[in-house]
């Protein structure tokens, strides 16, 4: 069971990444607009070009 | 003659093409239909971009657009330097970066549209749309491009743009509320984390646990849970030691000792490698009082922005005459005396009174009033008033914060910072409940320490962890947000979620009269015709004159829903709000009152002057028609009672609500109104200021007051009022003043939103009981020494979940509401 004394502290920095990535996301702005970029990513083909058709 | 078929659908916006405005242009070689040259001077300049992939978008997500918002007019003032000082942020290249607040962006499609077209002028480094908020981000170089032609390109495309400096309107509110976020998602983190050590301490309470490990799973929470108390709780400590200077107790204060004495307890307990640690109770219990406090912050609106939006109303450029010619200059620099010419479109920068020329003045951000107001030498006119027709000089006599506007602004201002907080229910109970646990804490430990010293701490301790108040800290905000989110499917849009509880017992209910209690649109309400006319042919001929003007009047009769087609209309003509002439088949037609055709030599018959007279002692206008010289009949044109409204003062009256009515119409016009509705009080010739001057007599007589309204007139009363209801149809100021907004204009849903509010004041009084009770029943537990830790993880969230079901519950309750007025 020594294990735990590696694992658990180990996973409690896995969690402190994470919150700073959260931190990060919403100073950045990232949560500010939840609807546009998942439609954006997907204009961004032009529709007229027939390469890009299927 | 141009024939109309009846289901027709612009080609822009889908919409159903109604034959008073509808226009036909030609697309890529086809002639298509529009409901209004708005929409078809937008679909033109999207195809001559060569962005016509928008309705494909568009149709792809089935989405659906509508006409396009007014253009902003004086677009050029935003090149200025002063003007753009206020909120274009200058990079240190040269490069410029602004907020836009854009009107009329519906979905994706819109976003795409948005970016690429003005991604394709010269100059634009970025153009990037927030879609949720409806802002954009653009940046450009200020040589290669000017402002005002960004402006420009996003009004041909079917937007208004507005600048919006974000900073200034709600930084401090968002930052607040993202600090509030940061704290909340980290205890989150924490209560998580600990979740998994707990687990395994109880655990080996039941099957026995090495005493080592236990140490170390000690060890480790309270690695979490110290920088959780820290930077998480910090503003409860901060806020309980402030309430503790200013002598009040906050529900900060039993959270902070609870927080803390625990904590302490435990850490003592780790520090001396004994006993039990309640390190999870500290973490969780942040964490689910942390929810409730956001969730709060949440329902919570900016008062600031209402204040913003009028200030938008305020032109910002004039053209002064000097004996030199035309100037512009910003409004700032007008003095008393100045002269300043308003040309048609523009809005008058100052109070003043008009010098020279004659025209139509559009007051109704004043007095909610739809139909201009005629203006000739001598006349007052009012700054933020539009002027329709003709060119006037203004002689200036007030400028700046003397104006009739700017004083609405101040009524506005000074009526949201009168609005004192009113003590919520939880508020009230709080000190009694502090006092109560620390009381009986304290009695806990004195009588356990006559046994021993560990006892009587864990005892005194256990008594503050178990009143911890996390069912009282969620009572209000879940009730709160369970019901604007009812609300909001309901078309009942509830901005400030404390209002929800004042709603609950209001007792005076005041309505503002045009535009709300009524549509505030002009509509042919009867006609009468004479010499063998028919009346439909009688409306068909006024209607094909009529449809040529855009004075609220003959869009009232060109509108007309008996109106089947339009006959071709020669030498349309207008006499300056008077009458029109045109010539219909051959035959010269005039409309107008009785004075201009009388004028015009037509015999007007003498019973006409009994139905006129009828007609405007109801307030409403009658057009007399004159065919080839003679009379043929009267339209009676009025502004119309909105549906359900005589339903919703039934079902007020049946609430027991007293009700009155503001306008600034005569008595005589009330009166009518009120023999259709039934019994309420009046109080006629209303200004803007008077308005929230009766609700705060209202209130000074002990009434707790609900208002409804529509216009920028009645923003002050709005805020004044306990709750301020604005209809959905309404400016943009009397929603931002107002508590509630009624998307759909539905009047009946008034009624609705107060049993909503009745609702959830219910709720959060039971709330307030189960947490209570919850605390009756444990207390002793505690105070007896009763209490482990495994108990008390199992029953704190309990107590949590009850209130929360509780909440929840609410959405089951106002489904039998809706069913009893539908």
């Amino acid at each position: 069971m020594d294990v735990i004394y590696g694992l658990i502290p180990g996973m409690i920095l896995l969690g402190l990444v994470s919150v700073a990535v959260f931190f990060w996301a919403v100073r950045n702005g990232q949560y500010e607009d939840m609807d546009g970029p998942a439609h954006r990513i997907l204009d961004d083909d032009d529709l007229d070009d027939p390469d890009t058709k299927p | 003659m141009a024939a109309v078929g009846e289901s027709t659908r612009c080609f822009h916006c889908g919409l159903s093409a109604e034959v008073a405005t509808r226009c036909e242009g030609e697309i890529q070689g086809v002639v298509r239909s529009f409901c209004c040259s708005g929409c078809r001077a937008v679909c033109e300049a999207i195809h001559e971009a060569g962005l016509e992939g928008f309705y494909e978008r568009l149709q792809r997500r089935e989405a659906t657009l509508m006409p396009p918002p007014e253009a902003p007019a004086d677009l050029d003032q935003y090149d200025l330097p002063e003007i753009q000082s206020e909120f274009v942020h200058s990079m240190p290249d040269g490069r410029r970066e602004a907020h836009l607040l854009v009107e009329g962006i519906h979905c994706a499609a819109c976003v795409w549209l948005i970016e690429k077209a003005l991604g394709g002028l010269p100059g634009v480094d970025f153009a990037e749309v927030n879609l949720a908020q409806q802002r954009l981000r653009v940046q450009w170089g200020q040589e290669e491009v000017a402002l005002s032609a960004i402006l420009r390109r996003l009004a041909a495309l079917g937007y208004a743009a507005v600048p919006y400096d974000t900073e200034s309107r709600e930084g401090l509110l968002r930052r607040q509320n993202r600090k509030l976020l940061f704290r909340m998602a980290f205890a989150g983190f924490g209560a998580m984390n600990i979740m998994w050590i707990s687990i395994a301490l109880y655990a080996g309470a039941f099957t026995g646990i090495d005493v080592e490990q236990r140490r170390f799973f000690h060890w480790v929470s309270f690695a979490i849970a110290a920088p959780v108390l820290l930077y998480s709780g910090w503003g409860f400590t901060v806020s309980a030691l402030r309430g503790l200077a200013m002598r009040y107790l906050t529900m900060d204060l039993p959270i902070t000792i609870g927080a803390w004495t625990t904590f302490g307890y435990s850490a003592y307990q780790t520090l001396w490698g004994r006993g039990e640690v309640y390190f999870d109770t500290v973490v969780t219990f942040l964490f689910v009082i942390l929810v409730g406090r956001y969730l709060e912050a949440m329902a919570k609106r900016s008062a600031s922005s209402a204040t913003v939006r009028l200030l938008e109303l305020q032109p910002r450029m004039a053209t002064r005459l000097t004996a030199a010619g035309e100037e512009r200059v910003p409004v700032r620099k007008l003095v008393a005396g100045d002269r300043v010419l308003v040309r048609p479109g523009d809005k008058v920068p100052a109070d003043g009174t008009v010098a020279e020329g004659r025209s139509h003045v559009d007051e109704s951000m004043l007095s909610g009033e739809s139909l201009p107001v005629r203006k000739q030498v001598g006349d007052k006119v009012s700054a933020g008033t539009v002027n329709s027709d003709g060119s006037l000089t203004v002689e200036v006599a007030v400028t700046g914060s003397g104006t009739v506007l700017s004083r609405i602004i101040h009524l506005v201002e000074a009526a949201q910072g009168s609005k004192a907080d009113v003590q919520q229910l939880a508020d009230r109970i709080v000190p009694w409940f502090v006092l109560t646990t620390l009381i009986l804490s304290a009695i806990t430990f004195l009588f356990w320490f006559s046994k021993d010293f560990d006892t009587a701490l864990l005892a005194a301790t256990a008594v503050l962890i178990i009143t911890c108040p996390c069912a009282l800290g969620l009572a209000t905000p879940m009730a709160i947000t369970v019901s604007a989110g009812v609300g909001a499917r309901r078309g009942v849009l509830v901005r400030d979620g404390r209002a929800l509880e004042r709603l609950a017992d209001i007792t005076h209910v005041v309505f503002d009269k045009t535009g709300t209690l009524t549509e505030g649109k002009m509509r042919v309400v009867d006609a009468v015709a004479v010499d063998g006319m028919e009346v439909d042919r009688l409306l068909t001929l006024a209607a094909s004159v009529e449809r040529h003007f855009r004075h609220p009047i003959a869009q009232a009769v060109a509108g007309d829903g008996r109106v089947k087609r339009y006959l071709d209309c020669q030498d349309a003509q207008s006499f300056g709000g008077l009458g029109v002439s045109g010539r219909v088949e051959g035959q010269p037609v005039l409309l107008g009152n009785r004075h201009f055709l009388e004028k015009q030599r037509v015999e007007i018959p003498r019973e006409v002057s009994d139905i006129q007279q009828r007609i405007e002692d109801g307030m409403g206008v009658a057009v007399l028609v004159a065919v080839d010289g003679h009379y043929v009949g009267v339209l009676h044109v009025q502004d119309r009672l909105r549906d359900g409204a005589d339903k919703l003062l039934q079902m007020l009256r049946g609430q027991k609500l007293a009700v009155t009515l503001l306008t600034g119409d005569s008595e005589r016009a009330a009166a009518r109104l009120v023999d259709q509705l039934g019994g309420m009080r009046v109080i006629a010739h209303m200004l803007p200021e008077d308005k929230s001057k009766a609700i705060t007599a209202l209130q000074q007589q002990g009434e707790r007051v609900l208002m409804i309204g529509d216009g920028i007139n009645d923003a002050p009363a709005l805020a004044q009022a306990d709750v301020g209801i604005a209809m959905g149809s309404g400016t943009d100021v009397s929603m931002q003043c107002s508590d509630v907004v009624l998307i759909g204009n539905e009047l009946p849903k008034v009624s609705w939103a107060i049993r909503l509010g009745r609702q959830a004041l219910r709720t959060i009084r039971q709330n307030i009981a189960i947490s209570l009770l919850y605390n009756m029943i444990l207390v002793p537990a505690a105070m007896a020494a009763m209490v482990t830790p495994v108990f008390a993880a199992i029953a704190m969230p309990v107590s949590s979940l009850l209130v929360i079901g509780n909440a929840i519950l609410i959405r089951q309750r106002m489904r039998g509401e809706e069913l009893r007025w539908m």
